[in-house]
């Protein structure tokens, strides 16, 4: 191809070298300050969760920016990797197990071989009619019977203590397990997705994603025998210590006072550095690797896909393994940032997970931060987090004052009051235009 | 064995609900399909737009009770109607001024118009939920009953009862009114044909002095009418909820697709045929199969697929199938 | 590779191809050149004078080559694929930029405006592909073709119908149901609709059987005869020389011989590496 952008990118050398450290200071000093005024605590929660979004834009890059996957179904993988929290690290429902655990199982195995049945048939038989009613039957009689085994289980399971469990309870392993097996989790269900979905055109794909999600969710909150549906679990185990243990501890008093801190805060912030060290770690090595691999002559491949999908496809390029590679390699990785932020909570709420909140914002935060460069992907995570934490008591302390004028209990008061979350939604869309039309690389454009 | 009775739960329960919510989501799918046409991508803000001009029909619906003034037994918001839609047609055009005609004017490629349209979709279910909140919102008055199972029960003597609730049947009039209105105008009028060309082959309709910025703006308006009515539709069948509105997008976008994105016609049978499978796949068939079989041989079980939480598989499983065996659709649209 | 205009990087997204087909006519706005030729020798209806250009920011297609027709007769470009014969159209009728050069509709010169003005201008275009709206029907597509006319339309297109009797017929059908042979006559006939006194037609008897070219030949000489202009592009040079009034043979953007159409059959060199003998 031509070679008139390359020119233009060592243009200006001395200024794009300075540009990425200069803003990441600049997102710094927007933490610092953040801690001065509302607190350290305060800014450690926004600086960890900010991290956790950095991995999901991360994960998402990898899919958009670097390969041009147009996944919208953000939400449904963070959500697996939540799921695997619990999987991983709630104690097993011993009795719930007892009651009907291997029903379950069972059923599982009978749909899993009917699909599979289903898939080797369609692979098998030759393209008729008699292929066609083949499958029909089996498909019917492998739905029923998968129902007649599994319903009696869901029943039985779910009747066990349903005000305390429910379900059938996890590993009981540690929750750091759950990480990458957050990861692992995603990443299945986005092979799956991956082998029939990805041939399609990007707006297809797009809402196929955003289907899925939906999906995921649906059963998230509706299957209470896999994580008690919208009940939540709560008091998931956690891979640093508690607050209060820390409060209780001689020796943490003693040095929380050596810096002049009461034990409080100081176990407060003790435990979120923690995390922040944690996640830290899992944040620099999916960036050391992804950094890595696309410096690699996969990388390239990919990128040279995403640039001219026929030319590649044409010098025989395997566009759609490329495509299914980097698909589920994305989808770990916002599975593993699901599964952080999870641990982070110490619970497990469906009803929370919102598309505009879960896969929207985390596209803000790419196209914001600049789709294709993986630093790019880490500030826009960072920022957008930030601005999405600040916006609202921001709006808040303008439309609530605006509210004590008017009338009170009156309509326009209420919406004022309202108002300031409100203005999280609108404030992210106009950022979004406005990088979109005034600087649509983002803030570090990919190199 | 009572055919009858079986045909009247059938009626009662799955037929007139599946039609109403189809009428829904076919003018939903008009929009979608519109923009698609003549704008060329898909439009992620539609679900928005179709609550904005709710909310907007909503306030002014709530105005008028307030004055007293009601529209017998039908319901007031369809007085309302028309102020909504000149408020979302008054927003859309803004927005196209105000964003997508630069990226029309750079000839953008689609995929950066549909992340435009993500930025559009936050702003406006911001919009949405500043004027009118996050709550469920119930704003249907007049006669709730166009047939009541009651009466229906009285009429024909059966043991089964079909009501027909006036916004179900106000959602069909309506919505064949709209379609009415818009297959003339597509087809009879200079401007309307004048759109289908441009939607046809933008460059020959250049070429033929079809001025595009005109043909863009009778869309916006066109579609801010129908997705308007769609919502308003909606909103008086079930009731108004912001985020139920975003969520309408997939089995929206689902009917658009199966029918062919860029096809009208296709874009209506796209909304029947989700709106049929969501409801025939998610109803608990126990009661028409007790009446249709004979005593005993009916099975146990509730005899339902899937549960109701889960329609947004039906859509999807449809998409998919639909895009995996006839990748453009029922009928023909204008991808290739 | 990051493409230049971060807008069009479409990050080879499938559906770019889908809604703007890669073969669309590119619609670049026209730059003022710098260098206008010294006064023109030719004086014809419709001049494309010393044209020099080509699409965006790329190579030039068009180095330097004059086009010319008189009123009522017909000029044929003939020459190799890729030689610039379809650029040279799209240049004269404005839809790409001239970087030097000029043209001009019976003395006035037209070289900045629009298609579209130039479309009111009295001009009228046959693109080589994509010259149709093929889901509206074979009317509908006329009426297309009348838009900017504001009087009674019914006149002109009995005229299109006499001149094509098989569209009368299939005037209720989808123009893009039609044969090959057919459409290209909804697309001649759609050119005809706006009254033009310049018909630029691109490879009309593309993929149309032999009888049929002859026919529509045939049909191109009769709209001449009503005193309309006729410039058009031809990979079936002998038969379109053979009824040019003016012939042009144009390699590699330039023109490489020119003269009436007969001159030209006679002309050995031309017969030789073009007419295949
Ligand atoms: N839209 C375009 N953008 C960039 N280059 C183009 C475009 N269209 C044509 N070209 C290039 O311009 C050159 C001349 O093309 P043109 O279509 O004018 O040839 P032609 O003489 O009409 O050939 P044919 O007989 O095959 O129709 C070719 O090298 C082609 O690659
Ligand atoms: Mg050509």
């Amino acid at each position: 191809m031509t070679t008139v952008p390359q020119t233009r990118a060592i243009a200006t050398p001395a200024r794009d070298s300075l540009r990425t450290p200069l803003l990441f200071l600049g997102m710094g000093v927007l933490l610092v300050l953040t801690g001065f005024l509302m607190g350290a605590n305060y800014a450690l929660l926004v600086v960890n969760m900010g991290l956790v979004s950095a991995i999901m834009a991360l994960g998402v890059n990898l899919q958009w920016g670097f390969a041009g996957l147009f996944n919208i179904g953000v939400m449904g993988f963070l959500a697996l990797g939540g799921l695997a929290a619990v999987l991983i690290a709630m104690p097993p429902v011993t009795e719930a197990w007892a009651a009907g655990g291997l029903r379950i199982l069972l059923g599982l195995l009978l749909g899993a071989a009917t699909v599979v049945l289903l898939v080797l048939l369609r692979m098998r038989m030759a393209p008729s009619r008699r292929r066609m009613a083949v499958m029909i039957a089996v498909g019917i009689a492998g739905f029923v019977l998968f129902r007649r085994v599994i319903d009696p289980g869901i029943v039985a399971v779910e009747a066990v203590t349903p005000a305390a469990t429910g379900y059938l309870g996890g590993l009981g392993l540690p929750v750091l397990l759950a990480w990458p097996a957050g990861g692992l989790l995603a990443a299945g269900a986005a092979w799956l997705i991956g082998k029939t979905a990805l041939g399609l055109r990007s707006d297809y794909l797009a809402i196929a994603t955003l289907g899925i999600a939906e999906i995921i969710l649906a059963v998230l909150k509706n299957e209470d025998w896999l994580a008690r549906g919208v009940k939540n679990v709560i008091g998931i185990p956690r891979p640093v210590p508690r607050e209060i243990d820390l409060q209780r501890s001689p020796d943490f008093v003693e040095q929380a006072a050596r810096f002049g801190l009461n034990a409080v805060d100081a176990s407060k912030i003790w435990v979120n550095l923690l995390y922040m060290l944690l996640i830290l770690a899992v944040l620099g090595l999916v960036l050391l690797l992804s950094q890595l691999a696309l410096k690699s002559p996969w990388g390239r491949m990919v990128r040279a896909i995403r640039d001219n999908e026929v030319a590649a496809e044409a010098m025989g390029k395997d566009v759609t393994a490329r495509h299914l590679q980097i698909f589920v390699l994305g989808s770990a990785v916002i599975g593993i940032a699901g599964a952080i932020m999870v641990t982070l909570d110490g619970q497990l709420t469906p009803g929370s997970y919102q598309p505009l909140r879960y896969t929207f914002l985390i596209w803000v935060m790419v196209i914001v931060g600049g789709s294709g460069n993986n630093w790019g992907a880490i500030l826009g995570g960072l920022l957008i987090w930030w601005l999405w934490v600040i916006v609202a008591p921001l709006g808040q302390l303008v439309f609530g004052s605006l509210a004590t004028m008017m009338p009170e209990g009156s309509f326009m008061a209420q919406r004022l009051a309202d108002a300031g979350e409100q203005m999280r939604l609108l404030t992210m869309g106009v950022v979004l235009l406005l990088v979109l039309r005034f600087s649509p690389r983002g803030l570090i454009p990919e190199r | 064995m009572d055919l009858l009775n079986a045909l009247v739960v059938f009626l009662n329960f799955v037929f007139v609900p599946a039609v109403s919510y189809g009428a829904q989501l076919a003018l939903g799918a008009l929009g979608v399909t519109l923009i698609y046409g003549i704008l060329r991508f898909s439009n992620f803000a539609h679900g928005d737009t179709m609550a904005f001009g709710t909310a907007i029909t909503i306030l002014c619906t709530f105005g008028l009770q307030a004055l007293g003034i009601t529209f017998g037994p039908l319901p007031t918001a369809l007085l309302a109607l028309p102020v909504g839609i000149v408020a979302t047609a008054l927003l859309l055009l803004g927005t196209d001024r105000v964003v997508y005609r630069f990226y029309r004017e750079r000839k953008a490629a689609p995929v950066i118009l549909v992340i435009v349209s993500m930025g559009v979709m936050f702003v406006m279910n911001g919009i949405v939920r500043f004027i009118i909140g996050v709550g469920d919102v119930t704003f249907a008055d007049g006669a709730r009953f166009l047939v009541s199972a009651r009466g229906f029960q009285e009429w024909s003597g059966l043991e089964e009862g079909l009501a027909i609730r006036s916004s179900q049947a106000i959602t069909v009039v309506t919505a064949a009114i709209a379609v009415a209105l818009l297959f003339w105008f597509l087809n009879h009028t200079r401007t309307g044909k004048s759109m289908r060309a441009f939607s046809d082959n933008e460059d020959l309709a250049l070429l033929s002095g079809i001025n595009p910025e005109r043909v863009v703006a009778i869309t916006w308006i066109i579609v801010a009418a129908l997705a308007t009515t769609a919502g308003v539709l909606y909103g008086l069948d079930k009731s108004f909820k912001a985020f139920t509105y975003f969520q309408l997008l997939l089995p929206i976008f689902a009917a658009a697709i199966v029918g062919g994105l860029g096809n009208p016609l296709g874009a209506i049978a796209g909304g029947f045929v989700i709106a049929f499978s969501e409801v025939m796949l998610t109803y608990a068939w126990r009661k028409v199969v007790l009446y249709a079989l004979p005593e005993g041989w009916a099975p146990d079980g509730l005899l339902q697929l899937m549960s109701t939480e889960y329609k947004f598989a039906v859509s999807f499983a449809i998409l998919i199938i639909v895009l995996l065996f006839r990748p453009t659709g029922l009928f023909r649209g204008q991808s290739v | 590779m990051i493409s230049e205009d971060p807008l069009r990087d479409d990050r080879g997204n499938r559906d770019l191809s889908i809604t703007r087909p890669r073969d669309a006519i590119p619609m670049d706005p026209i730059v003022p050149t710098a260098t206008q030729p010294a006064t023109s020798v030719v004086n014809a209806f419709l001049v494309g004078e010393a044209m020099v250009g080509g699409y965006g920011r790329g190579p030039s297609i068009l180095n330097g080559c004059t086009i010319a027709a008189e009123k009522g007769q017909i000029a044929v470009i003939v020459g190799p694929n890729g030689a610039g014969k379809s650029t040279a159209m799209k240049a004269i009728f404005g839809m790409l930029d001239l970087r030097q050069g000029s043209v001009r509709l019976n003395g006035e010169d037209i070289t900045r405006l629009s298609p579209q003005d130039r479309v009111a201008k009295g001009m009228a275009f046959v693109p080589q592909t994509r010259n149709i709206f093929p889901s509206l029907t074979v009317q509908e597509n006329l009426e297309m073709g009348a838009f900017l006319r504001k009087d009674d339309i019914s006149r002109t297109m009995e005229q299109v119908y006499e001149l094509f009797p098989i569209l009368r017929e299939k005037r209720r059908q989808p123009a893009g149901e039609l044969s090959g042979g057919q459409r290209q006559q909804v697309a001649v006939g759609r050119a005809l609709m706006t009254q033009p006194s310049v018909l630029m037609l691109d490879e009309p008897t593309a993929g149309v059987s032999p009888i049929v070219m002859d026919e529509l030949f045939d049909r191109i000489i009769e709209i001449a005869r009503t005193g309309i202009t006729i410039l058009m592009v031809e990979q079936n040079a002998r038969q379109a020389l053979e009824i040019a009034d003016k012939g042009y043979v144009l390699v590699q953007g330039a023109n490489a011989f020119s003269g009436t159409g007969k001159d030209l059959l006679a002309d050995p060199q031309v017969r030789k590496s073009f007419l295949g003998g």
